[in-house]
């Protein structure tokens, strides 16, 4: 799979010639392009056998939390990852999300799995406004305006009892036949997960390599400067934030497909959140697949600190530990820290070629030579300054 | 100046103001750069310079006043679209992209043309042919791999004056190029600047090294309490009473 690193490999001439030097560098890149890609096979596989894998039901459910936590995350970072723009209110898309879904089978009787949809564009075609609102302001103040809306969201969804069901709940109806128990809907609605995380995955690559994902990535990095390199900034930052919304709020229909009752105090809780945002983080947003590990680590831990400690609020105290050390020592994240590890092993082959006592001669005679022409030059342009200035002074001016 | 009508307007503006509070840091200038030309806006500390270069790139809105880039008004427009059209600029306190690559950071000037250009890969080989003759040409091409943050200020500035070359603007903007760097990179800024110059394109430089502004300019605007006080070859401006007052105080 390409990614930044394949963008230090020198010019396409280079494997042509078959520069000796570099062929060190240069394996070691493919090795560690071959083992990524091996990693990765081999996690998707875990992955894809997990409910094979799981004991009994309770720690399939499990899994579905955590895949439902990963699908969250993504769907966060295409706005986090690429623009920098942290949003601490993507609880807003996937609790509405989830409602449309609800609201959607409920009352018109669609296909759920339509509804999914449909659902996800009516929050995406929601989002523009939305975006267009909270994107004009950066850093700090763009925080605040992500947390208002789900408060607002909030108090909308809790108080408009007659259609969202209040703090009474809302019961989402199952997509699947009272017949499918309920370990083979875990099972279904994990792979569901996986495949929706997939193409969100699929997405966020075909951006990050893209020209469209090079003015993103500018805007993370120095927003005015990209602007002022051409880059439409706003109209960057409003495309990718409602892709990100679309996603995060297929992520909340499914979670709500799968979870089957919707209270607004968890639907739209800053905490969902907050836990998109740790979670990326904790991976590394500028990787493709940092949210997910993210996910994977903080929600298993968190699972496990829930049931260790759960009777107090201690599970809290351990996450936020966790999270401390992580921020400390890996400010980037653990997926860009290990690699920055391997890394250091890397041959350094290709930032200093290494030369041959003929080709150091041969190059100093070049530089002596180039030298000599220069100094030679200079001589002539230092007297065409004095030149110059005496001309100046004498009053004659320049033409 | 000896030929009056090769004198095209470049950028025009017309009674350009803004204020910062109580502060008038630019007061109803009227000004006019030349086509073709090296222009240069000099002036004291706190004359107003990068906030009328502000304005005229789009980054501050005016109070008043307009501002036209051969003949279009282009007042209050967005950046990018000021940058579209032709006019590049590059910051004072020189800015890259710091966690991109030498590379990356010109190739995100790249303007696309159409959807298919904007969602295909930013590494697309022309493009990336035209980043390397920008890089072979300021001289860093061997950084190519480097990220910005990891190159000396002095690279970091031609790479940022490569970046602005990347988008082919007519007119460029370079504030204070020389400033922080050493007298041997000053010089290769310089002879980048008038080559560039002899192929056609116009600059606008804000510049305190009055060595280079003196050698490069065949313009020179000099800007104090935030409007022009005088203009003309650099001979004229050097020898300006109202110039040595706003310098000098006397």
């Amino acid at each position: 799979m390409p990614n930044a690193s394949d963008l230090a490999t020198p010019t396409p001439t280079a494997p042509a010639t078959g520069r000796p030097d570099d062929s060190a560098g240069q394996r070691f890149d493919r090795r560690l392009r071959l083992a990524k890609a091996g990693l990765g096979a081999v996690a998707v596989v875990l992955a894809l056998m997990v409910p094979w894998l799981a004991p009994d039901a309770f720690i399939l459910s499990v899994a579905v939390v955590i895949a439902s936590y990963a699908a969250f995350a993504v769907g966060w970072n295409f706005v986090g990852g690429f623009t920098g723009y942290i949003s601490l209110g993507h609880a807003s898309y996937s609790g509405l999300g989830g409602y449309a879904v609800a609201l959607l089978t409920t009352h018109t009787g669609i296909n759920p799995w339509v509804a999914l949809v449909l659902g996800a564009v009516a929050v995406a075609l929601l989002a523009v406004p939305i975006g267009i609102a909270s994107l004009r302001v950066r850093g700090a103040s763009f925080v605040i305006v992500s947390i208002a809306l789900v408060l607002i969201l909030l108090l909308v969804f809790q108080s408009w009892a007659s259609v969202t069901g209040g703090s009474e709940g809302l019961r989402v109806p199952r997509p699947f036949d009272s017949s499918v128990l309920r370990p083979e809907q875990h099972t279904r609605f994990y792979l569901l997960f996986l495949l929706l995380i997939g193409i969100a995955l699929v997405v966020w690559w075909l951006i990050d390599r893209s020209q469209f994902g090079a003015g993103l990535k500018a805007i993370r990095e120095d927003e005015d400067k990209a602007e002022a390199l051409g880059v439409p900034t706003f109209r960057y930052k409003l495309v990718v934030f409602v892709i990100s919304a679309f996603f995060t709020s297929l992520a909340g229909g499914l979670y709500a497909l799968w979870f089957g009752n919707l209270d607004p105090v968890f639907q739209f809780s800053i905490l969902t959140g907050s836990y998109m945002v740790l979670m990326s983080l904790f991976g590394g947003i500028r990787s493709l697949v940092g949210p997910v590990v993210g996910a994977v680590v903080v929600g298993y831990a968190m699972e496990v600190f829930k049931a260790q400690y759960g009777d107090s609020q201690f599970h809290l105290v351990a996450l936020g530990l966790l999270l401390a050390v992580v921020v400390l020592f890996m400010p980037e994240g653990v997926v860009p820290a290990l690699l920055g590890v391997v890394h250091r092993f890397r041959p350094a082959a290709t930032s200093i070629r290494e030369e041959s006592a003929a080709e150091l001669l041969e190059r100093n005679r070049a530089i002596d030579a180039q030298r000599r022409a220069q100094t030679e030059a200079d001589a002539e342009t230092e007297a065409e300054r004095v030149e110059d200035a005496r001309h100046a002074t004498t009053g004659k001016g320049r033409s | 100046m000896s030929v009056q009508q090769d004198v095209r307007p470049s950028l025009q503006t017309e009674g350009l103001s803004k204020a910062f509070g109580g502060v008038q840091a630019v007061n109803d200038a009227t000004v006019t750069f030349h086509e073709g030309k090296v222009n240069a806006l000099i002036g004291p500390n706190g004359s107003g310079k990068s906030t009328f270069f502000n304005i005229v790139t789009g980054m501050i809105a005016p109070d008043s006043g307009t501002v036209r880039f051969r003949g279009r008004d282009i007042t209050r427009r967005a950046p990018h679209r000021i940058c579209a059209a032709g006019l590049g600029r590059s910051f004072q306190l020189c800015r890259t992209f710091p966690r991109m690559t030498v590379l990356e950071n010109l190739l995100v000037a790249v303007r696309p043309t159409g959807l298919r250009q904007l969602a295909g890969s930013s590494q697309n080989r022309r493009q990336v042919e035209r980043a390397r003759e920008l890089l072979r040409r300021v001289g860093i091409d061997h950084l190519e791999g480097s990220l910005a943050q990891d190159i000396s200020y002095g690279q970091q500035k031609l790479l940022e004056l490569a970046g602005v070359l990347m988008g082919d603007p007519d007119t460029i903007l370079l504030d204070e190029p020389a400033g922080g760097v050493n007298p041997a990179l000053i010089g290769r800024i310089g002879t980048l600047v008038q080559e560039l110059n002899a192929e056609g394109r116009t600059f606008i430089i804000v510049e305190h090294n009055m060595d280079m502004v003196m050698s490069l300019s065949d313009h020179i605007v000099v800007f104090d309490r935030g409007a022009p006080i005088a203009e003309g070859t650099p001979s004229e401006v050097q020898q300006d009473p109202r110039v040595l007052e706003a310098y000098l105080g006397v």
